[in-house]
């Protein structure tokens, strides 16, 4: 057996093990009943928008929060701009009032608006929300009743590609999606590493004891995340809020953004390495983060395999081509057999096998995913456009971020 | 805000399961597959009896009884049949391996049967006048030295769709451990591979296109 089979073998082996780990995960988490505030006893909250250069969504940014079925006594927006060079402040002005509060500072990246919006909070919860992002009336709420258990620092929510129309955010729209029975599965070991910057809820008191956001950190959420599980703490997802974000449409933005992602991911894993095997963080630190790592490595690893060989076969097939002078009505003999032997090949190669198995997973993740957000678009579209470029999109975008952090490239927020 | 103690995992039972789960369906998925190999290996050990039968029938047609030979001889599904066979046997010695005795003993005597029909088609250019070219193919299944094989067998498709009941492809491959290969080898010198054997007459190594090979056919 080739080596690559061996690797294709082991990745697909690791593939099952981790898969039936995160299913019972969530099947034996649902048993676990989290303790919840009641409507009465919800928190005081305060909402930081920062914002830079938004002036195309920053309203319906705070519209909506504005519009979130909460008790508004108990909500508290604070909106910062980040230094914009548009009318983002002067849009946000317009929403001034005792409901929202709108400050103006010298640009410095995200991290440092955060932190300056954290010494205007005077309540004890605080959550970060971009400035292109869109939040569900419900879904604040929802969050906020995971706080009542002292030991939670943060609430992740459903994140969701808002209105996905071009082929890349049709792309980004199932990820996102099948993202949402992962999410809750890591929570219920709580595994939980990553939480989106987009929305997000904090016990504030996390930040008093610990420090304010990373200023410089690209990934100041994901820093977050990682430094609420290195002190042992809680995060808890709630796969009932959800909450969109506006995902890049070109390839070149979405490259961008990514790369911010994959360096952060390195650079902030890399901090916080002490995670890593160890016991003292349970299932985070011996089974979820390897086995995350471990699954990057094997698809970057099998699929950069899979794309190269491709090319190199379709270079064959023309040199063929070539051989046969070009003759396609005879390259096939079409007959029965023909059919039937392609099937074999295929029915009988393990990878399409598992393959298989892993559709039928995924189909299961949407499954759990539509019935969280209700409201699902084009999947009938949307999922074979996943199937098809998702992976090599993935590897890319992993490529890319290695090499910049091999050559310690400077990577920018935008 | 209480400081945290060390967690422990929240289950080692799950950890058992989900790899005994997880092992469990990875040997499934190769259960799965071997199946249908074997079932197709059935499917096609009983394609390949029915052919041998037809063949021999239609020669000891001939030969014994003084039949005629001259009608109804449907060579194009022969030789659709006969291809057939040929890949399917190579792809179930991909699928149990090379020292398989099964496979093996199936492609010695598919090797027979091509001989038989090889003798069959000689007859009947000779007594029916026809005008049918034979192939003869050695091919190596060898990894290192599979690929040239390969393509010069996808150049004998080509040749095969272009040319339907006109030309019979007969694929032998150099490294079966048979007397049968052993005898054939020698009495057209074949001494590597792929190497095609057109009309008995006109040899080639590694064939590069279907030119090459349609120039000695005419």
């Amino acid at each position: 057996m080739e080596f690559i089979q061996w690797v294709i073998y082991a990745s697909i082996y690791t593939g099952l093990i981790a898969t039936t780990f995160f299913v019972m995960s969530f099947l034996f988490g649902k048993k676990d009943k989290p303790l919840l505030f009641t409507d009465k006893e919800l928190p005081k909250v305060s909402v930081l928008i920062p914002a830079f250069n938004e002036e195309s969504s920053i309203a319906k940014t705070i519209e909506s929060i504005i519009a979130v079925d909460y008790p508004k006594n108990k909500l508290d927006i604070i909106v910062i701009d980040d230094g914009s060079k548009d009318k983002t402040l002067e849009i946000a002005k317009k929403y001034e009032s005792k409901l929202v509060r709108v400050f103006h500072k010298e640009n410095a990246g995200k991290g440092a608006a955060l932190n300056f919006g954290l010494t205007k909070v005077k309540s004890k919860f605080v959550v970060s929300m971009d400035a292109d992002t869109y939040v569900a009336p419900e879904s604040l709420k929802k969050m906020m009743y995971y706080f009542k258990d002292e030991q939670v620092m943060c609430v992740s929510p459903a994140m969701v590609i808002s209105k996905p129309t071009s082929f890349l955010q049709r792309i980004q729209y199932v990820e996102y999606l099948t993202g949402l029975f992962l999410r809750k599965a890591f929570a219920s070991v709580n595994a939980i590493h990553i939480t989106p910057g987009a929305f997000s809820a904090y016990r504030k008191s996390f930040f008093d004891k610990h420090g304010g956001y990373e200023v410089g950190n690209i990934t100041e959420d994901l820093e977050v995340a990682l430094r609420i599980q290195y002190n042992g703490y809680i995060i808890q997802n709630c796969p009932e809020a959800p909450v969109y974000t506006i995902a890049p449409t070109k390839f070149v933005q979405l490259l961008k953004q990514r790369r911010r992602w994959y360096v952060g991911l390195m650079k902030n894993t890399w901090k916080y390495k002490g995670i890593m095997f160890n016991p003292k963080y349970g299932d985070l630190g011996m089974f979820v983060l390897p086995v995350a790592w471990i699954s990057i490595f094997f698809s970057v690893f099998v699929t950069t395999y899979l794309f190269f060989k491709t090319i190199f076969n379709v270079r064959k097939d023309i040199l063929f081509l070539q051989s046969i002078n070009f003759d396609f009505p005879n390259i096939w003999n079409l007959n029965f057999y023909f059919i039937e032997r392609t099937f074999f090949l295929l029915v009988t190669n393990p990878v399409v096998i598992f393959l298989l198995i892993f559709i039928l997973v995924l189909a299961a993740y949407l499954i759990y995913a539509s019935d969280k957000v209700k409201k699902v678009s084009d999947i009938a579209w949307n999922i074979p456009l996943f199937f098809a470029f998702f992976a090599i999109l993935f590897s890319f975008w992993w490529i890319i971020s290695i090499i910049y952090v091999i050559f310690n490239r400077e990577v920018k927020w935008r | 805000m209480e400081e945290q103690e060390s967690r422990n995992v929240k289950s080692k039972a799950r950890y058992i399961f989900a790899f005994i789960i997880g092992t469990a369906l990875f040997a499934l998925g190769f259960m799965i597959v071997y199946s249908i190999s074997y079932f197709e290996y059935q499917r096609v050990s009983n394609l390949q009896d029915n052919l041998a039968y037809i063949i021999f029938e239609d020669k000891i047609g001939y030969s014994f009884f003084n039949e005629g030979i001259c009608a109804n001889v449907s060579l194009k599904k022969i030789s659709d049949d006969l291809g057939f066979q040929g890949v399917i046997i190579n792809d179930l010695e991909n699928k149990f391996g090379k020292n398989d005795e099964r496979v093996l003993d199936r492609k010695k005597f598919y090797s027979l049967v091509l001989l038989e029909h090889f003798e069959f088609v000689k007859l009947l250019n000779e007594k029916c006048n026809s005008n049918i070219s034979t192939i003869l193919f050695f091919y190596s299944n060898i990894p290192d030295e599979s690929t040239k094989s390969e393509d010069v067998g996808r150049l004998l498709d080509v040749i095969g769709s272009k040319n339907p009941g006109k030309i019979m492809i007969y694929s032998f491959d150099v490294n079966l451990n048979s007397e049968l290969i052993k005898k054939i080898k020698e009495k057209y010198n074949i001494t590597d591979s792929p190497i095609i054997v057109i009309n008995e007459k006109n040899k080639i190594t590694n064939p590069q296109s279907t030119m090459e090979i349609e120039k000695l056919l005419k």
